[in-house]
């Protein structure tokens, strides 16, 4: 046992000190599309899965939460439609994800929350995972929000087993007929305050799954979320920026 | 791709079965087609496996009429076996020939309504409902302990009822399908291009398995081969999941065992891996790279960079490794829990390290080479026990075989002509196959495209194919081995219900 | 006092009588009878004078009177008070005349057996005992088994019986009487007599007891006793208890070492056997069967541990070993008679003596609930139950064996305290499956309750008692000190209770322990949290349904079942239980494959020992029969060779 206690001190510190400082994605990481040109309606053909709109006046919306960062579109149109390396893409409203500029949660809005997280009792929240028809990846990377990288339990975020005594629910995947109903009762067993985390494109709107017809939409179709974290899947960090937006809804809807 | 057709019926056309396509010298495409009647399907089936073949999956195709297809692998080939189906929608069942056949009958039924005569339990599965459990064992002193949908941990949906006595497991079921996204229908009438994008979400930890086996159909299709460059980067790419969903294993095994630092090294090692692929492409699970003719861009980092990322890195992982086999208390749980014996794996059609642990020496890698695998060299990774620690054993040696195959695929790759990617032909029509050995075993797609868009896809995913060998592994074990059987599997749920 | 005592007696007789006008009735003059010999039996323990009842010498065999002491007092005490609330409780429930009857029978016997100073009343009271337990026992001849337990038994107490007259017929050859008063005196004429005596003693009592390897028909007699008739056998434990005090510590003393050691083995066993198969029982009174001999074992091990101590002279030892096995003799009078009355209520409700298809009755019977669970929670021994402080003072009283200079007699302490430890660990596990198997959890759909009866009072006057003999140890140590002052030869009351309502094991500074403390404390401190939260946060109760896994399957199905609870002790100890599972595959009627799984444990006293030696003595009176042939020449013959024998000894003997 003492080999492995030497081996674990030996390799240092590699934890992120986000949220304190920000931490920047490797170069050509795919965080968000950013439409930089106006255009015409045979746009919308590129996408997949139906997440640009083009408006009357030519002005190119994208749907982040439909978005599953394929790069389709980039690689067609690579003067219209450009990839940004970004973690920070989550959102409290689902509107916010559809933007035509580079709309985000601001960073001011994230200081805020954190400062109430810190003037409360409030230092651990403890999260359930719920998946309801993901394909896997997002379960890696809300996994690996307990490696030494990202070490969440120094933000006082832990996993919990039970319903009961969770805060937050975190939902991977559009919502499939079958896990309907055991959706809702983990929801239903949460003692409130809680919040509701929908983590990867497929949570936020179906993905390619809505159009398949087996699943309605996102977990929004079933249950009110708090916080969208898109992406296919969101990068540990970006999770990490969802579940601290989740906690400043926590402290301010328990002081009410 | 064209079929040939068997003639006459009962001894005859079997031994012509016999002659065409088990004792045959030439081979010469590694897919091969047979249409056989409805009726002929199962004993066709039979002949087959009985010669050595193993049982890939069997599905309808709905256009431009319903047809069953059969998937036999045998001896370096995948036989399609084609049967049009007659006015009663019936046909004898698969599965009285082999169990393996079992959970793909049932999905068939349920989506076209076949009728497979003989089927042992032809319940509806695509949508399970999460109360209705079945008890297998009834009498003193059991009861059900419904082990999902949701489970305890950050899991995959999926329900195992547990027939116990309080602490024996008497019988574990698996009931897949919860999170039946309906992806195989969504593929209908998708680009060429688009259906790459979605054959890397069937299942997110072996993006680039899917996608390979996607594309590599494709090209089938359209008689290309992509061009050498683009085949090592595949390998790179392929090769890197691998080694990061066995790294996987281990964390979720050292996590059972309470092993904290175990669960962080192998934690580190596996976000090491996840960060290089983010390096290389932009993506930590690979995604956008592989398409069909090749793939899509240029590395963003050096080949140099990363056989000095490999080096560093198998330092590491031999020393993390080495403590993990050496702490008793883990061994301790592994050794002796579900127990699978090749018998039973061969019936069911299992693939992959729970097959290789086994000791049975099955690997599409080996048994029908792919893109740059025919020239490069490795050995397949085996154990003998059959247990949980052989199957842990058998990841362990393929994460070495991994590295070795990276390193070869890396060398000298400023040798090659540096195009990327092959144009598909204009007019690709048809129906063809296309194979990989993914993390957990044998990969195969099977397509019909028609002019550059994709009508039909059905998967026959190594996940579905081995989850019934989970129940059949549980021998006198407890409610406490579960969770280490079950991860020692290394299973998806998502790729298994897709 | 001795009008009192008189009146007692003579109410119980009338009860029994009474009885066949209306049960009810008569159950109620056994409340009151058993009352006042209750309040005599405390007065005469706590040495406000003896109270004796002269019956004459009608009976034959000299002299006789029923007389409470100060040793008899503890158990009239016990017996009394038990015995009229158990009463109480069956003139609520009602009974048939017969039951009513024998309960006022038992009661008397008892009584007698406890009050008497002489031997042939006690074989005559024991007897009775004997017999109505039998009848009791055969009474619901309808019940499978019922006839079996009762012949079963009926025959191990006749062995008792046995032993007993022997033990009785072997003293009175030394001493020449029959009162027991005369034997205490003449303790030192018994020679080699005494060692026989003491064992037979111990056979005697301990067929009644259920210490190995009489316990076989013990549960199989509570199981098969009739409604609340249970209680009333559980209260005979009284005299036998009583027995082995008056005949084999007081009267046969000063003991040896070795007495005291076998005492402790035997206690030791029994207790460990009696738990692990409670473990295993799912039939209410079953278990509490099992469970008293776990709880006769431990009684029996810490009367080991007095002998021990008045064979090597520590008066001390003598004392905390006493204190602890008479204690343990109250508590579990109490906490029996209680559990079983409260056992009676749930199978009324339910109708069903199974906790297997029973679950979450918790809201449906909350009364029987709330008196199952004071009982569980006494014979389970948590903390400041009675239950708890009588284990206590036994581990304590074993921990002295470092006082004994005999390297056998502190291996054999130390061993049994191990034992002692082991069962009481199992204990918690059987008693948590017994309740929670029957009243949490959720109800299973299967099982139709009825109310539940809404008058309580015996099953209220027991919960009382049961809860309350834990934090009024201090006060009933006291009585017992001058309860045992006569067989002990001083008072242990101030030795063990020291500071203000703390207890020690008569050995002052070794180990303290205060339930009346710990009883203030723990319900203060829930009162004051519980009017915490109500009163400060305010917290908003919404309900939900109960967390499966995201399934709501059956819950029949899904629930964990109360043998699932013991499952685990099942698998780890096969070898000990002999495990037996057969699992047969077939197809239901879809075709599906289904498992049926049967278990048993196997029974080994009854296979390895009461099976061949009833066999063995079937086979000898087989051979004997075939003397009574039924011809008149083999007769004459016999006739012939005995008149021979005898004139071929007469000379013998006479030279």
């Amino acid at each position: 046992m003492l080999a492995w206690l030497f081996r674990g001190l030996r390799h240092g510190v590699v934890t992120t000190r986000y949220p304190r400082r920000p931490e920047a994605p490797p170069p050509g990481f795919r965080g968000r599309v950013v439409a930089s040109a106006a255009g015409g309606p045979e746009l919308e053909e590129l996408c997949p899965t139906g997440a640009i709109r083009v408006a009357d006046d030519g002005r190119v919306v994208i749907d982040r939460g439909k978005c599953i960062l394929c790069g389709a579109c980039a690689e067609a149109k690579p003067e219209v439609f450009v990839l940004v390396s970004d973690y920070e893409t989550a959102s409290r409203r689902r509107a916010g994800l559809v933007a035509a500029a580079d709309g985000r949660a601001t960073v001011g809005e994230l200081r805020a929350s954190l400062g109430e997280q810190s003037g409360t009792l409030r230092r651990s929240t403890h999260i359930r995972h719920v998946d309801t028809g993901s394909d896997g990846a997002e379960e890696w990377e809300i996994q690996a929000l307990t490696n030494p990288y990202y070490d969440m339990q120094r933000l006082g975020f832990f996993f919990t087993l039970s319903p009961r005594h969770a805060d937050v629910l975190l939902v991977t995947g559009g919502v499939t007929p079958s896990m309907r109903e055991p959706l809702l009762r983990a929801f239903e067993a949460m003692p409130e305050p809680r919040a509701v985390v929908a983590v990867g494109t497929d949570a936020c709107s179906g993905g390619f799954s809505a159009a398949a017809g087996e699943v309605a939409g996102g977990v929004d179709e079933v249950l009110p979320v708090d916080v969208y974290v898109p992406g296919s899947p969101p990068a540990p960090i970006a999770i990490l920026h969802g579940l601290l937006l989740a906690t400043g809804v926590l402290t301010r809807e328990a002081a009410a | 791709m064209s079929a040939d057709r068997l003639q006459g019926s009962g001894e005859r056309s079997r031994q012509q079965l016999l002659d065409r396509f088990v004792e045959r010298e030439d081979a010469q495409a590694p897919e091969r087609r047979l249409v056989v009647s409805a009726d002929e399907l199962a004993d066709a089936t039979r002949v087959l496996l009985e010669t050595g073949g193993h049982f890939v999956g069997t599905f309808v195709m709905c256009e431009p009429e319903l047809e069953l297809r059969v998937l036999v692998a045998l001896r370096g080939e995948l036989l399609v076996l084609e049967a049009l189906l007659g006015e009663e929608r019936t046909y004898p069942a698969i599965s009285a020939v082999t169990p393996g056949a079992f959970l793909p009958e049932r999905e068939l039924h349920d989506l076209s309504g076949i009728v497979p005569l003989g089927h042992p339990e032809l319940e509806p599965a695509l949508r399970p409902d999460a109360d209705r459990l079945t008890r297998r064992v009834v009498g003193d002193q059991t009861f059900v302990i419904p082990y999902g949908p949701v489970r305890s941990g950050v899991f995959e949906a999926i329900q195992f009822p547990i027939d116990t006595g309080g602490e024996d497991v008497l019988s574990l079921s698996v009931r897949p399908y919860f999170k039946r996204r309906g992806l195989e229908q969504r593929f209908a009438g998708l680009s060429v291009d688009h259906g790459a994008y979605l054959a890397e979400r069937i299942a997110g930890i072996s993006t680039v398995a899917h996608g390979l086996a996607y594309s590599q159909a494709v090209e089938r299709l359209s008689g290309v081969e992509a061009p050498p460059l683009a085949q090592r980067w595949r390998v790179i790419h392929a090769e890197l999941e691998r080694v990061a969903n066995h790294l996987d294993v281990g964390i979720k095994l050292a996590e059972d065992a309470a092993l904290s630092v175990g669960v962080a090294r192998f934690g580190s090692l596996k976000e090491q891996v996840m960060r290089l692929r983010a390096r290389l492409c932009g993506s930590r699970f690979g995604r956008g790279v592989v398409a069909p003719g090749g793939v899509r861009s240029q590395p963003l980092v050096s080949a140099g960079e990363v056989l000095r990322f490999i080096d560093d890195f198998e330092k590491d992982l031999r020393r993390d490794r080495g403590l993990l086999l050496g702490t008793t208390s883990f061994i301790d749980r592994l050794v002796g829990s579900g127990r699978l014996d090749a018998e039973t794996i061969v019936s069911l059609g299992g693939v992959g390290p729970i097959a290789r642990a086994c000791s049975l020496g099955i690997d599409a890698r080996l048994e029908r080479p792919y893109g740059a695998y025919p020239h490069l060299g490795f050995t397949i990774a085996r154990a003998t026990t059959g247990d949980a620690m052989a199957r842990f054993d058998v990841r362990l040696q393929e994460i070495d075989q991994s590295i070795h195959l990276m390193r070869q695929a890396l060398e000298r790759l400023d040798r090659l002509p540096s195009d990327l990617h092959v144009p598909l032909a204009a007019t690709a029509d048809g129906e063809a196959c296309g194979w990989t050995e993914a993390p957990s075993g044998e990969l195969v797609y099977c397509l019909r495209v028609e002019g550059q868009t994709v009508r039909e896809a059905h998967i026959a995913t190594p996940s579905l194919r081995n989850w019934p060998l989970l129940s059949a592994s549980y021998r006198g074990d407890v409610l406490t081995d579960v969770s280490f059987i079950e991860h020692s599997f290394g299973l998806t749920p998502a790729e298994a219900d897709r | 006092m001795s009008i009192v005592l008189a009146i007692g007696y003579v109410g119980l007789a009338a009860s029994v009588l009474a009885a066949a006008l209306s049960p009810r009735l008569a159950a109620a003059g056994v409340a009151a009878a058993s009352g006042l010999i209750g309040a005599v039996g405390i007065s005469s323990a706590a040495a406000y004078g003896t109270a004796s009842v002269s019956i004459g010498s009608w009976l034959g065999f000299g002299q006789a009177s029923f007389v409470s002491d100060r040793l008899a007092g503890i158990f009239l005490a016990a017996t009394g008070v038990v015995g009229a609330a158990v009463s109480v409780a069956l003139v609520e429930r009602g009974s048939s005349k017969l039951v009513a009857a024998l309960h006022a029978l038992i009661l008397l016997a008892i009584c007698a057996v406890i009050g008497t100073d002489q031997a042939f009343v006690f074989l005559l009271a024991w007897e009775t005992i004997t017999l109505s337990i039998y009848l009791l026992g055969a009474a619901d001849r309808d019940r499978p088994g019922a006839l079996v337990a009762g012949y079963f038994a009926s025959g191990m107490s006749k062995l008792g019986g046995a032993a007993l007259l022997a033990a009785f017929g072997l003293l009175y050859a030394k001493t020449g009487s029959f009162e027991l008063n005369a034997w205490a005196h003449h303790a030192a004429q018994l020679g080699s007599a005494r060692d026989a005596a003491f064992i037979l003693f111990v056979i005697a009592f301990g067929t009644k007891l259920g210490l190995i390897p009489f316990q076989g028909p013990l549960p199989g007699l509570y199981a098969a006793a009739p409604g609340l008739s249970a209680a009333t056998v559980s209260i005979a434990f009284n005299a036998a208890f009583y027995g082995l005090w008056r005949l084999v510590f007081s009267t046969l003393a000063p003991a040896p070492l070795w007495w005291g050691e076998l005492l402790v083995s035997i206690g030791a066993l029994t207790a460990l056997i009696g738990i692990l198969y409670a473990v295993t029982q799912d039939e209410m009174k079953r278990f509490l069967g099992f469970s008293s001999v776990e709880h006769g074992g431990i009684a029996t091990l810490g009367l080991g541990v007095a002998l021990v101590g008045q064979a090597a002279h520590l008066p001390e030892l003598a004392a905390a070993g006493l204190l602890a096995a008479t204690l343990h003799v109250l508590m579990h009078c109490v906490a029996k008679a209680l559990a079983f009355v409260a056992a009676d209520r749930v199978s009324a409700a339910t109708d069903t003596e199974d906790i297997r298809p029973l679950g979450g009755l918790g809201s449906a019977l909350p009364l029987t609930a709330a008196g199952f669970g004071v009982a569980v929670l006494t014979l389970a021994a948590m903390p400041f139950f009675g239950g708890f402080v009588s284990e206590w003072l036994t581990f304590m009283a074993m921990l002295q064996a470092f006082r004994v200079n005999d390297t056998i007699a502190e291996l054999v302490l130390a061993l049994g305290g191990a034992f002692l430890a082991l069962t009481a660990g199992i204990a918690l596990l059987a008693f948590a499956k017994l309740f929670g198997g029957i009243f949490l959890g959720r109800a299973r759909e299967t099982i139709r309750v009825v109310r539940e009866r809404r008058l309580a009072f015996g099953l209220g006057a027991l919960t009382t008692l049961a809860f309350a003999v834990g934090p009024i140890a201090p006060w009933e140590i006291r009585w017992l000190g001058h309860g045992l002052e006569g067989v002990l030869g001083f008072n242990l009351g101030p030795h063990a209770v020291t500071f203000p309502l703390v207890l020690g094991p008569v050995y002052q500074g070794f180990s303290v322990l205060s339930p009346t403390w710990d009883a203030a404390g723990i319900t203060t401190f829930a009162l004051t949290a519980a009017l915490l939260v109500r009163v400060l946060l305010r917290p908003r109760v919404r309900r939900a349904p109960v967390w499966v896994s995201g399934s709501a399957a059956p819950i029949a199905d899904v629930q964990y079942t109360p043998d699932a609870y013991a499952n685990p002790i099942r698998v780890v100890l096969a070898g000990l239980y002999g495990f037996d599972r057969t699992i047969e595959r077939r197809r239901d009627e879809q075709g599906k494959e289904m498992a049926i799984v049967r278990t048993r444990v196997v029974p080994a006293f009854e296979d390895y020992l009461y099976r061949p030696v009833s066999n063995g003595a079937v086979l000898i009176a087989t051979q004997a029969r075939r003397l009574q042939s039924g011809r008149l020449g083999n007769y004459i013959l016999y006739v012939l060779a005995v008149v021979l024998a005898v004139l071929a000894l007469i000379p013998a003997l006479n030279r």
